[in-house]
């Protein structure tokens, strides 16, 4: 047998071996469908391509699953780095709008679309004024949906980051609008944010503190798992009530919100000095308005007032 | 005969390889069925600690464990840290890893990140889950990640939102001293309490002469030390006042492009008292460290030490037990804070603001791999670990600190307790290559003492002004990267989401739109405002970050006038 026979024997045995080690995500999913996307959360890019060729093959034709194995291959083309293939991705989801997929389907491959308008390779520049429109194709077609949501935000973004007045003004009433409607939750706080963002280009401190509480208290919490840390956004609260506003009170109610919930920050050293600063603020400030009152004028003299005699029967 | 032999001559090599395989494959099965009773079900314990007190307390637990589940075998795979990595992927990926292994050192943060996702248990169930083991103690009705000094920070991936590891220490480090030649050389029965005092001590013993006809020498040190330590511990947080000057989006921090701004337009400059400070002190205690440190290791200071050569070194708190146990019987050892100078010294008083803030994040974490035959035994052996008792009795036996909140550490590490009010280093240098390259030059210049502190500033400053902005401009070409992995990133987050159903969907969108908003929304928000920062600058009369504008002045005055006003009383 020659050298390279007995070679390949060898590596025969070697790979047979490893072979059997499998990853665990993807033996957990049962169906193609299912295992494509786990392969593409491992990002085995490859096999999930596998996968959802596989899925969609099964399918009957231009059925709502063949669509979604599709919608999967799509996006791991799209995605993919490296290996990307922008225009097989693009194809497979204009083919999927060209069939009969479901409302909410058609919604996702919509925003998959308009990403790829806006989320150019390295060294291009997206049209922004194309990109915008189809967000907004989106949010019209699909209204209340949440991807049409996630692209109004998106759209918004994309205004308040010109840090232009009139781009400016026009992202903070439409996310006022949205923030107002009865019932809205998702996509809540971001909204806020990027009002506060505005309004610092907008040069309305007031309003960016409002809307910088709000964004806070409108914070979705994951039910099961409830590991979130706020104390950034409590200082970031309190130096813009005590910098931007004058509003010490809002000020000392975040910082002692931060050294509360938050003992161990690394921010607890600043805070404390913090709110001695505003104290010290005060105090100076109170010592100005005394010096600078002007003096009491001299009290009306009295008139003479006539006393009973001394003497008292005892 | 000869064609036998041409035979044997050519299978030699294959019948070799296949041999070998064979014997490793026998002597791994018949090691794992070491100490495992028959029928036992035996949980295998992998790390790299090979520190005999580690793999001691390890056993011990172990079997305190089997005590309680005696149907229950725990065996150590200790491995040296040097393979450790190589290991670690050979038996993740071969599916042969320990159902328990260490997590978090010796691969890039990137490769765990992948192993976790692939071949580690989630553990965020148990973590919002009281631990059993707690029953009867304080702790009994709190979350497991409410049970610890950090809150379980360090065994959160934010990449996945969930946890992945539990830690059952903690790890600081201090300053460690001879105290026989330290009362031998000066006199002293205690270690300096100040800056000024440390710094007496120093060259009191600097002036001593050795046995050996050298000088003593007051400080131990090496590269490791002076970046572990000296520099993050003691030199670093004597920059903090410069946030209030850089800090412009007040974040609490200072940020490269901020300080990048605040240099080009004068408002600071990196001779500010703030940084002069920390690299004289930087000069005023290296000077007293042996010669040649830069270009030395850990344990040639260690050797100074153990020899008596030196009355100082830094250590961390994983090194206590070692440096006491080389220690023992021929001097004692003390502990000390680094004595970085405080609002009270003379020279540097207007700076210096406390310690330096000393996170609490828990480390010596364990992962529940996906191949373990019994994942619940070894998570609730973790949780065993991880319980208020037993994890005090764990790091007793190790000589480290305890993780978990109402624990009892060694009295000799009393002094590593964490700082948690302090300050913080506010002087992100460097941009990118070429400043990075500068600044490393300059500073190892001024360690060896060819340059002084102002020709360090006047130099880095005229680098810093040419390239900085190219160097910025570099780093910020591929932020639209980041946004494509985070697109990657999502697709798979919201892929759960959609085929998720009841709580669990409820509780993967909120992830979805948490994760989007917190990473996809500000991409081109932020890249625009540092921009302008950048190639704008600041208004001409803006306020400095922490100063109050005269319009923002009269405002609160105007509150304080009114609240001045006394009310008159309602007319009758």
């Amino acid at each position: 047998m020659s050298a390279s026979s007995r070679i390949a024997a060898v590596l025969v045995v070697a790979l047979a071996l490893v072979a059997g080690a499998e990853t665990n995500e993807s033996t957990t999913a049962s169906t193609p469908l299912e295992q494509g996307w786990a392969a593409y959360r491992l990002s085995e890019f490859d096999r999930s391509i596998g996968f959802f060729e596989q899925a969609a093959a099964a399918s009957p034709t231009n059925s709502e699953a063949q669509y979604q194995a599709r919608y999967g291959l799509a996006t791991t083309w799209c995605l993919r780095r490296p290996g990307e293939d922008r225009e097989r991705a693009r194809a497979i989801f204009e083919g999927i709008l060209a069939g009969t997929p479901s409302d909410d389907l058609k919604a996702w491959v919509r925003l998959a679309l308009a990403r790829m308008r806006h989320l150019v390779p390295v060294g291009e520049e997206p049209d922004m004024a194309a990109v915008r429109m189809a967000y907004q194709d989106l949010i019209d077609q699909h209204p209340g949906h949440v991807a049409a949501k996630e692209a109004f935000i998106y759209k918004m973004s994309t205004l308040i980051a010109t840090l232009k007045e009139p781009e400016t003004r026009y992202a903070v009433a439409c996310l006022s609008r949205y923030v107002s409607q009865p019932g809205q939750k998702e996509f809540v706080q971001p909204a806020w944010s990027l009002m506060a963002v505005g309004y610092t280009t907008l040069k309305d401190p007031q309003n960016r503190l409002l809307a910088e509480i709000r964004s806070l208290q409108t914070t979705e919490i994951d039910p099961t798992n409830p590991y979130n840390e706020f104390g950034w956004a409590y200082w970031n609260i309190a130096t813009i009530a005590e910098f931007e506003c004058g509003d010490f009170a809002t000020a000392r109610a975040y910082y002692n919100k931060l050294l509360k919930d938050y003992p161990t920050d690394i921010k607890v050293y600043a805070t404390k000095q913090a709110l001695k600063r505003l104290d010290e603020v005060e105090a100076k400030l109170r010592a100005e308005i005394r010096a600078q009152a002007p003096a009491a004028p001299a009290a009306p003299a009295k008139p003479a007032r006539t006393t009973r005699s001394a003497g008292r029967a005892s | 005969m000869k064609g036998t032999w041409e035979k044997v001559k050519a299978w030699f090599p294959v019948a070799v390889v296949l041999g070998a395989f064979v014997w490793s494959a026998v002597a791994i099965v018949t090691y794992r069925q070491k100490g495992a009773p028959p029928g036992a079900k035996v949980v295998r314990f992998g790390h790299w600690q090979l520190e005999a007190s580690v793999r001691e307390a390890i056993d011990q637990l172990g079997k305190k464990y089997s005590e309680l589940h005696p149907d229950v075998v725990i065996v150590q795979d200790p491995i040296p840290d040097g393979i450790y990595g190589q290991w670690a992927s050979t038996q993740l990926m071969g599916g042969t890893a320990p159902d328990i292994m260490q997590v978090g050192a010796l691969l890039p943060d990137s490769v765990w990140l992948s192993y976790y996702n692939r071949y580690f248990v989630p553990l965020g169930r148990s973590v919002n889950a009281v631990n059993p083991h707690n029953a009867g103690t304080a702790l009994a009705d709190l979350p497991l990640r409410q049970t610890y000094k950090d809150g379980m920070k360090t065994g959160y991936v934010n990449e996945l939102q969930d946890y992945y590891s539990v830690a059952f220490s903690i790890f600081g480090c201090r300053l460690f001293y001879n105290k026989d030649l330290l009362r031998e050389l000066t006199g002293r029965d205690e270690a300096p309490r100040t800056y000024r005092e440390f710094l007496e001590v120093c060259r009191t013993i600097a002036a001593k002469d050795h046995p050996s006809g050298q000088k003593y020498v007051p400080i131990a040190s090496s590269g490791y030390h002076f970046g572990m330590m000296w520099d993050p511990l003691m030199f670093d947080p004597l920059t903090f006042g410069a946030v209030r000057r850089v800090d412009f989006n007040r974040d609490g921090f200072a940020g490269n492009d901020e300080l990048f701004v605040a240099i080009r337009t004068g408002r600071m400059q990196f001779d500010h008292p703030a940084y002069r400070a920390k690299f004289e002190v930087m000069r005023q205690v290296s000077d007293h460290f042996q010669t040649g440190w830069t270009g030395l290791g850990r344990d040639e200071a260690v050797f100074l030490f153990a020899q008596r050569k030196a009355v100082f070194i830094g250590a961390a708190s994983w090194d206590a037990l070692s440096l006491l146990q080389q220690a023992r019987g021929t001097f004692e050892v003390g502990l000390m804070d680094f004595p970085i100078p405080g609002p009270d010294d003379p020279e540097f008083g207007a700076v210096a603001e406390g310690p330096c803030y000393e996170s609490t994040g828990a480390g010596f974490r364990f992962g529940v791999t996906r191949f373990s035959k019994h994942p619940d035994i070894a998570l609730d052996f973790l949780l065993f670990l991880a319980s208020q008792k037993h994890n005090e009795e764990l790091n007793k036996i190790i000589g480290w600190i305890p993780a978990i909140v109402g624990t009892q550490a060694d009295p000799i590490l009393a002094a590593f307790e964490p700082h948690l009010e302090g300050v913080y280093g506010a002087l992100p240098a460097t941009l990118g290559g070429e400043t990075t390259v500068a600044w490393n030059q300059l500073v190892s210049s001024y360690q060896v003492g060819k340059i002084d502190f102002p020709t360090l500033a006047a130099k880095y400053t005229e680098v810093y002004r040419e390239k900085g902005l190219t160097d910025f401009l570099e780093q910020q070409r591929d932020w639209r990267r980041g946004m494509a992995q985070a697109e990657q990133f999502l697709a798979g987050i919201r892929s759960r989401a959609l085929a998720g159903t009841g709580d669990q969907s409820e509780s993967q969108w909120v992830k979805y739109r948490a994760l989007t908003a917190q990473r996809q929304v500000w991409g081109e928000v932020n890249h625009s405002r540092q921009m302008k920062l950048i190639e704008q600058g600041l208004e001409p009369a803006q306020a400095g970050p922490y100063e109050y504008s005269p319009a923002v002045l009269e405002k609160v005055k105007a509150r304080l006038r009114a609240e001045a006003v006394p009310s008159r009383p309602a007319a009758r």
